[in-house]
């Protein structure tokens, strides 16, 4: 039939002409031309009624309403074609006629619409064009009709159900199985429905219980769509923005939502189909060049899968904004048993470094995308309290962090994201719990938490670690940039023109008091940014950070009442949390996000997710074997999943001979281990209540492991101290097998002795040791000395006098202590090792017997600062990274955090490692190089012209580029498109050491900066 | 007395204007209308100065005596930060505390003088508006106290009849870090009129006359407020955009700042956008559990 189609078609010229005739036309005759044509219709449509005939198969099969008049009839064969075509003509000016007239008094109906509905004319036609073939093409024809009247026609028409019920059979008759022409046609036409829908709610009501005539509950519009959820294209993009015009329906309609949640797979199928999307993006990407570190928007534009799952995913978060509450606590329920946990969670745990590093780059880009805050909550809890394979998500990242090439660099840009999301949840998790006891200071010091840096002691202390070789007094102009600010009365009005004329000049003022400029000092301009933007960062961090629970200042929470001594307590309360949320961590009938389980602080996490946390890149592979014949047997369990051991081993054979094992965060994983040993021991009785609703035989495993590891923990430290050398891979030597890694490991140890002695020294007991062991004691004294020299209230000394008083002489650290020279042994020499195995047992007694109180300020702040530490061996942009994350945790207003990252008068305990600390060793490692290395201020200055090239070359991409999000202000963002760098001819990005050096600098005056305005903003009553 | 517009860096100082329009310095709409401070472009972190062309390599070295002149002893480079920010920080001090009837605001060229406006409520001064300046030392705070200087010698004891300043040292014989602030220097000025002391007087007519013929010195105080109060409307003694001064009511300039005293809208802080500007919580108060807020959806 091509009537609908000649209307459809005809639709933009046609009826302007016809709306041209039809003006001035008096209603009465549009009233009687239409009832003509309607006679010459309907004489047609009764010749081939099929109703006279008996042989109504067709309206039997569809089992819809009966036709209104009978009478005898002839059976009616094929339509002659001049017969249709009559009828076609007839038809296309009948509507034009009804969509061109105007409702009548008071919203009653026109005459011709009256007519319309007493003659039940649209659903005659549409049983006229089911009695001929119902094709697609005729389908579409049909579509196409309606979509023109709905749009179109001055009254409404879907209120009348003699209108609405042919349009409802039209629909129902197109779905399922229809060609991709009939679907767009649908799809269009129902995303008008909706439309019509969000204007006028009236109809609503309608097209339910036209629907039930039909004998279903059904909210057919909404079923119809639900298919093209996840379409690409157009087709999948009008579909769910009717779909989304329904969702927002569904927040005021109780009726809408219940539907929806009750009796539609909206839900199941969105989630789902996030999971299948997510299946079809490729395992492995590929990486752009070697700082790629994460999907910037020009990136993800090539790949059309991830751009269809992108659509999806900013479906749901636009589905979760609109939607009635029960619709959206469904759609995150499906997202979090649907995709993240059985989907994301393994794809987390793949085999290869590659498949990892590409789900984690996903995991970021996720976030990224992500607004809506219940769903950054789904995605949050995932990544926080979700345990795979017994190991916390958030345990996994953050060991990864130290895995080397693109999966390290990969996991600290997701960290940044998180960071970036000003959320207290994850601060707690990664930072906040650690600290919140204060242990990890002197007692005496937490006083000092909440004051002020008045005087700028602490940001001239980090500056005062600025490096001879990038001093602004030694190294010349043009490259440092020594421009003074001499800004008097006449030049106020042009502050950045650059560089200005020194000059001296006496003023007089009206009270006698001269003012004389400053005519040989220079100030760093640059540094004016850093503090500009230190402001900005730290307002809107701080304006964010209103919504939080606590202030993290020393107080509150309370240190006392989180002590792990305190921990059976809050286990208790934990147990009490528990009861009412039971925890789900197996398939659930009807999915619902398993209930995290209550964690204690400051460490949830059980000793068997440790023996990865630590092993895992610290640590060479522990065979099953060597795990046996040197521990009790073992459940199967303890053992880390096997991908992950593979995993280790990739790792392992990557980084040998080039990747340089952070051995200090091995340190502090063993104090972690402590503390987790005496966790798992809360654990067991916390989780005992809720096991057993676990299958029988995951409890009987359970519970033995866990008796296994109490065992383990009260036979203390003999048993610790077959233990932990086992995982520092130092009882090696009885399995020759393990050998290769056995020397890397020697090697990283050595490493580790000598670069961080300081950490433990306070510990060694072991002979051999002890004169070493005195006098680093000795010289930590004096190091902690100097730290607290201001806070020994030194009268009216200056600290800054002692600022600089370092900086001419620099305090030895111990960092720089070169007597234990273990790389001189080889793996051969075992009583070398043994001699090391006894002084990390030593080191263990004496931990294990202040396991409460072990200050520990977490693995994520222990594997930055591992990472920091070797900044003069990472390739620049993991040192953009890691700066950038330094900085962006310094922003924030929280005195727990701000303390200890940026007041360097704070007395920390002996074995907490500050930034500062850090910093200062940097410091003194490139001093070393600088004096070494004969090209090494000449390659600064190269450097610094390779990254000033750099930065405007990205700052001119920056303007181009519109997404906004991936535009951070942060400096790593701006620094790192995927882009390949201009490589500078005359320094290599090889001399990581001079990169490292010329952004420490850049770095001391960035904290410098956040410190120098936290000592301001942090302390003005905010706005509003 | 050095003072040193060399510390004052104009786009701080532009910066600093705007809190103190907002805490102190609309009283009632008297000062001048604040100038269009110069607005400071947004750079990105981590910049590396630019290369100017042609620029010629000043070679010369820093001179000894610049090096001496920072008697702080930090980077050369970064001490006039330190103590431009140490400022800063006083000034927050002196916001927070909420001085009655004093509002002070430091100049445009240097952070170390402060202009200031005291109103006195009661007593024998009632009904006196005394401007000062502030003088801060560039030493500081390793310095003397600051010194306090009224523009017109009020006639008290304290006040020196030729230079208007006030003896603030006897309450502080020695500045010590940490302990001194200015706003207690702003407090005491305030107290002086309130509670009288005549012993050591930089005055010592007011001091003789307030011991013997209060009567007298009354009088005196009388003449004195009237004759500070009729000044009220010159123009300030410094030529400076910041500095305080006073103008008859305008309702068309002051009603306005006046309303939106009273309904204390703040003006939001320029948001850039593109940020995420409000943070996330699910902890409930008084626990450190993530997601342990009550009204958390199912699946957690």
């Amino acid at each position: 039939m091509m009537m609908a189609s000649m209307v459809a078609n005809g639709n933009r010229n046609g009826r302007e002409g016809e709306a041209l005739v039809l003006k001035g036309v008096d209603p009465e005759t549009c009233m009687i031309v239409f009832k003509n044509h309607w006679a010459q219709v309907v004489k047609i449509l009764e010749k081939h009624d099929p109703l006279r005939s008996n042989t109504s198969s067709n309206m039997a099969a569809l089992g819809v309403i009966g036709l209104s008049s009978g009478g005898p009839m002839r059976f009616g064969g094929p339509i002659p074609g001049d017969e249709a075509s009559a009828v076609q003509n007839y038809v296309e000016h009948m509507l034009f006629l009804l969509m061109e007239e105007d409702a009548g008094q008071a919203g009653a109906m026109g005459p011709i619409l009256e007519f319309v509905v007493m003659e039940n004319v649209m659903e005659r036609l549409f049983l006229w064009s089911l009695r001929r073939q119902f094709t697609d093409d005729m389908k579409l024809e049909q579509l196409k009709m309606y979509e023109m009247i709905v749009g179109q026609a001055r009254q409404p028409l879907l209120h009348h159900k003699p209108v609405l019920r042919p349009l409802m059979m039209l629909l129902s008759s197109c779905s399922g199985t229809a060609g991709p022409e009939v679907e767009a046609e649908l799809v269009s036409l129902l995303n008008q429905l909706c439309c019509v829908l969000a204007k006028d709610q009236s109809v609503l009501e309608l097209f339910f219980h036209t629907s039930e005539d039909q004998g279903a509950a059904n909210f057919l519009i909404f079923s119809l769509l639900i298919p093209f959820i996840h379409r690409e294209g157009l087709v999948g993009q009008q579909a769910r923005d009717a779909l989304l015009l329904i969702m927002s329906l569904s927040a005021e309609n109780q009726r809408v939502a219940q539907h929806i949640a009750e009796n539609t797979y909206f839900c199941p199928v969105l989630a789902t189909g996030l999971s299948g999307l997510y299946s079809s993006l490729p395992t492995k990407l590929e990486v752009p060049g070697e700082e790629w570190h994460c999907l910037h928007r020009e990136d993800w534009l090539q790949m059309p899968t991830l751009v269809q799952f992108l659509n999806s995913l900013e479906f749901c978060n636009a589905v979760i904004q609109v939607a009635h509450p029960s619709i959206r606590d469904q759609l995150v329920s499906y997202i979090y048993n649907g995709f993240l946990v059985p989907v994301l969670a393994p794809a987390l745990h793949k085999l290869t470094l590659e498949e990892v590093m590409t789900t984690t780059a996903y995991l970021d880009l996720f976030m990224r995308s992500v607004s809506e805050p219940v769903l950054l909550q789904t995605f949050l809890s995932f990544i926080l309290l979700h345990r795979h394979e017994n190991v916390h998500i958030l345990d996994t990242l953050v060991s990864r962090i130290n895995t080397p090439f693109q999966l390290g660099t990969v996991s600290l840009a997701l960290f940044q994201t998180l960071i970036g999301l000003y959320c207290e949840d994850v601060m707690l998790q990664l930072i906040l719990r650690y600290l919140i006891p204060c242990n990890h200071m002197m007692l005496s010091q937490r006083r000092v938490v909440k004051e002020r840096d008045f005087y700028s002691v602490s940001a001239a202390k980090i500056l005062a670690l600025t490096p001879s070789c990038c001093s602004p007094e030694h190294s010349p102009p043009p490259l440092r940039q020594l421009d003074s600010i001499l800004w008097s009365k006449g030049t106020d009005n042009s502050p950045n023109t650059g560089i200005k004329e020194t000059e001296t000049f006496l003023e007089e003022d009206g009270s006698g008091y001269s003012c004389v400029i400053g005519s040989e000092i220079y100030l760093d301009v640059n540094y004016l940014h850093y503090l500009y933007n230190a402001r900005l960062g730290i307002s809107s961090c701080t304006r964010a950070c209103q919504v939080w629970s606590a202030p993290y200042d020393g107080e509150d929470p309370p240190p006392e009442e989180y002590q792990p001594s305190a921990l059976e307590e809050t286990g208790a309360r934990g147990r009490q949390a528990q009861t009412v949320n039971p925890k789900r961590s197996h398939p659930h009938p009807r999915p619902r996000p398993p209930c995290p389980p209550q964690t204690t602080d400051p460490a949830p996490t059980n000793h068997l997710e440790l023996e990865w946390d630590d092993s895992y890149d610290a640590c060479p592979v522990v065979s099953p074997e060597a795990a046996e014949s040197s521990r009790p047997p073992q459940p199967p369990a303890a053992e880390p999943p096997k991908h992950i051991q593979e995993m280790r081993r990739t790792a392992i054979m990557l980084v040998k001979g080039s990747y340089i094992e952070e051995s200090d965060f091995q340190d502090d994983v063993m104090v972690y281990d402590l503390v987790a040993k005496k966790d798992a021991r809360d654990t067991v009785d916390r989780c005992r209540p809720s096991r057993e609703t676990q299958p029988e035989l995951e409890e009987s495993e359970m519970d033995s492991e866990f008796n296994l590891e109490e065992d383990h923990f009260k036979e203390s430290s003999l048993q610790e101290k077959d233990e932990v050398p086992l995982s520092n891979g130092l009882s090696l030597p009885l399995h020759p097998t393990n050998m290769e890694v056995n020397s890397s490991e020697v090697t990283k140890g050595s490493k580790e002795v000598k670069g961080h002695v300081a950490d433990y020294n306070s510990n060694l007991q072991s002979p051999s040791a002890t004169e070493v062991g005195d006098d680093l004691m000795g010289q930590y004294e004096e190091l902690i000395r100097t730290l607290g020299s201001d806070e020994a209230g030194t009268g009216g000394s200056s600290p800054v006098k002692t600022v600089d008083k370092e900086f001419r002489n620099p305090v030895v650290t111990p960092m720089e202590e070169d007597e234990v020279d273990f790389s001189s042994f080889s793996m051969d020499t075992p009583e070398l090792e043994k001699q090391h195995s006894s002084l990390f047992g030593t080191k263990l007694r004496s931990g294990s017997t202040r396991s409460h109180s072990v200050p520990f300020t977490g693995p994520f702040v222990s594997v930055l600062l591992s990472r920091l530490e070797n900044m003069l061996d990472n390739s620049l942009h993991v040192n953009l990274l890691l700066t950038g994350i330094l900085a962006q945790l310094a922003a924030y207003p929280q005195p727990l955090l701000q303390s200890f990252l940026l007041n360097t008068n704070m007395v920390f305990q002996p074995s907490v490692r500050s930034l500062y600390q850090v910093l200062a060793s940097l410091k003194n490692q490139i001093e070393q190089q600088a004096s070494t290395k004969k090209d090494f201020p000449e390659m600064i200055t190269s450097a610094q012209h390779c990254l000033l090239a750099r930065e405007s070359s990205l700052k001119g991409q920056d303007t181009n580029s519109g997404d906004s999000r991936d535009c951070s202000p942060l400096v790593a963002g701006r620094m790192m498109k995927s882009s390949p760098p201009s490589q500078p001819k005359t320094i290599s990005l090889a001399r990581t050491e001079v990169f490292a050096t010329v952004l420490f600098t850049e770095f001391l005056k960035e904290l410098a900066a956040i410190a120098q305005e936290h000592s301001i903003l942090s302390h003005v009553p905010m706005e509003e | 007395m050095n003072l040193n517009p060399f510390w004052s860096m104009s786009t701080n100082t532009g910066r600093k204007r705007s809190d103190g329009e907002e805490q102190s310095g609309h009283q009632s709409g008297e000062q001048q209308q604040q100038r269009a401070s110069p607005a400071r472009p947004s750079f990105g972190k981590k910049q590396l100065p630019s290369i100017p062309k042609n620029a010629v390599p000043i070679t010369k070295p820093a001179s000894p005596a610049a090096t001496a002149q920072l008697a702080n002893g930090t980077h050369a480079s970064y001490g006039p930060f330190y103590l431009e920010y140490s400022l800063l920080a006083e000034f927050t001090l002196v916001i927070k505390q909420k001085l009655p009837g004093i509002y002070v605001q430091p100049s445009y060229k240097s952070a170390l003088m402060w202009f200031g406006v005291i109103f006195i409520r009661h007593g024998l001064y009632q009904d006196g508006v005394f401007k000062f300046t502030v003088y801060i030392p560039d030493n500081y705070p390793d310095g003397e106290c600051p010194r306090v200087v009224f523009d017109i010698p009020v006639f008290h004891p304290l006040v020196d009849p030729v230079s208007g300043e006030l003896d603030v040292r006897r309450a502080f014989t020695k500045w010590r870090r940490n302990h001194n602030h200015i706003w207690q220097v702003l407090m005491y000025a305030r107290t002086v009129f309130y509670k009288i002391n005549t012993m050591e007087p930089l005055n010592p007519e007011a001091a003789v006359l307030y011991d013997k013929d209060v009567q007298l010195f009354k009088r005196k105080v009388i003449d004195s407020v009237k004759l500070c109060n009729s000044h009220l409307f010159d123009q300030p003694k410094m030529d400076d955009p910041y500095a305080i001064s006073f103008s008859s009511w305008n309702p068309a300039i002051h009603d306005e700042a006046k309303e939106r005293m009273f309904t204390h809208k703040r003006r939001p802080e320029d948001h850039h956008k593109g940020l995420q500007v409000s943070g996330l919580s699910w902890v409930k108060p008084g626990s450190t559990q993530p997601f342990s807020k009550d009204d958390n959806p199912p699946q957690c």
